[in-house]
């Protein structure tokens, strides 16, 4: 499992569990691993526990070092908070990864399916990474499925016109190679 | 365990379509499927030659498959770029949001285009 880290509105990792004893946290760090749908605070994570040091109320909201998506208060945090402070952050390409483009199916269907079929699916590729360069995250990942889906119609077309190739499989025997 | 099988899966189809490029001529079988592109338009699409092409290039031909299809000269580091950073999208995501940043789609999905319209007016 990796992890990664803000603290005091510093970015890093991903680390793993011995990384993170590393690293000296307080118990004002904030962490986000796969699958979790948001950063949480580090005291949230059971398996983290003994790997930082219990603070009282952290003062760190007046410097926020750029790149920082996480700040104070996170006593009265709200649920929906961090969202929030994402859609202002500048590079969200720090924060969740970005969801897959499909590019290399849409190359390949490009070069390969002899299918104009996959200029769209580049198209939706760069749609996936213009999204999420500005920060609209489900935007992005609703660009993703699209792309996979124009990759998926092109393939299927590829193979359909491909099925003459089937036929070939005796001549392949026959040759004796 | 998913991540093993699909990497099993396609250097098996990278295998098995190898060996049907390399053991027969695209330009000679009529088992090849032709470009539905260039059927219906009459005009080559971006792709054309690319299966003749890796036919050469499975011989070591490179000047022929540089002929057949130039664009797959490109294509096909590019494709391995961006497998690699595939592979390491959750684990190194800046790295993929460096390969796959819009500046270097625009600049493939330019390079297309214009192989596309230069091939058909020279013959390419």
């Amino acid at each position: 499992m990796h992890y990664w880290i803000n603290h005091n509105g510093v970015q890093s990792g991903p680390v793993d569990l011995d990384g993170i004893k590393e690293l000296h946290l307080t118990s004002a760090a904030y962490v986000w691993h796969e699958g979790l749908p948001d950063w949480v605070k580090i005291t949230q994570l059971p398996e983290l526990q003994g790997t930082y040091e219990v603070v009282g109320e952290p003062i760190v909201a007046a410097s926020k070092p750029q790149g920082g998506a996480v700040t104070g208060q996170p006593y009265q945090q709200q649920p929906s908070m961090p969202q929030q402070q994402y859609a202002n952050d500048l590079e969200p390409a720090q924060t969740e990864p970005c969801p897959p483009t499909n590019l290399v199916w849409a190359i390949i269907s490009t070069v390969l399916c002899c299918l104009p079929v996959g200029i769209v699916a580049i198209i939706y590729a760069l749609k996936v990474t213009n999204k999420y360069r500005e920060g609209d995250i489900e935007g992005a990942k609703r660009a993703s499925e699209t792309g996979a889906w124009w990759c998926i119609a092109s393939i299927v077309l590829g193979i359909i016109f491909c099925q003459p190739m089937l036929s070939m499989l005796p001549e392949l025997m026959g040759s004796g190679m | 365990m998913r991540r093993t099988m699909i990497i099993i899966l396609v250097v098996a189809a990278l295998l098995v379509f190898g060996f049907i490029y390399y053991a027969l001529d695209p330009s000679a079988s009529s088992a090849f499927p032709q470009c539905t592109f260039l059927t219906l338009t009459g005009y080559k699409c971006p792709g054309c030659g690319s299966q003749r092409a890796i036919h050469a290039l499975l011989h070591g031909d490179v000047v022929d498959a540089f002929k057949y299809n130039a664009m797959l000269f490109i294509a096909i580091p590019w494709i391995g770029l961006c497998v690699y950073a595939e592979s390491r999208r959750t684990r190194n995501p800046r790295q993929y949001a460096r390969l796959n940043a819009p500046l270097l789609i625009w600049l493939f999905l330019a390079m297309v285009l214009i192989w596309w319209v230069l091939r058909n007016i020279f013959g390419w």
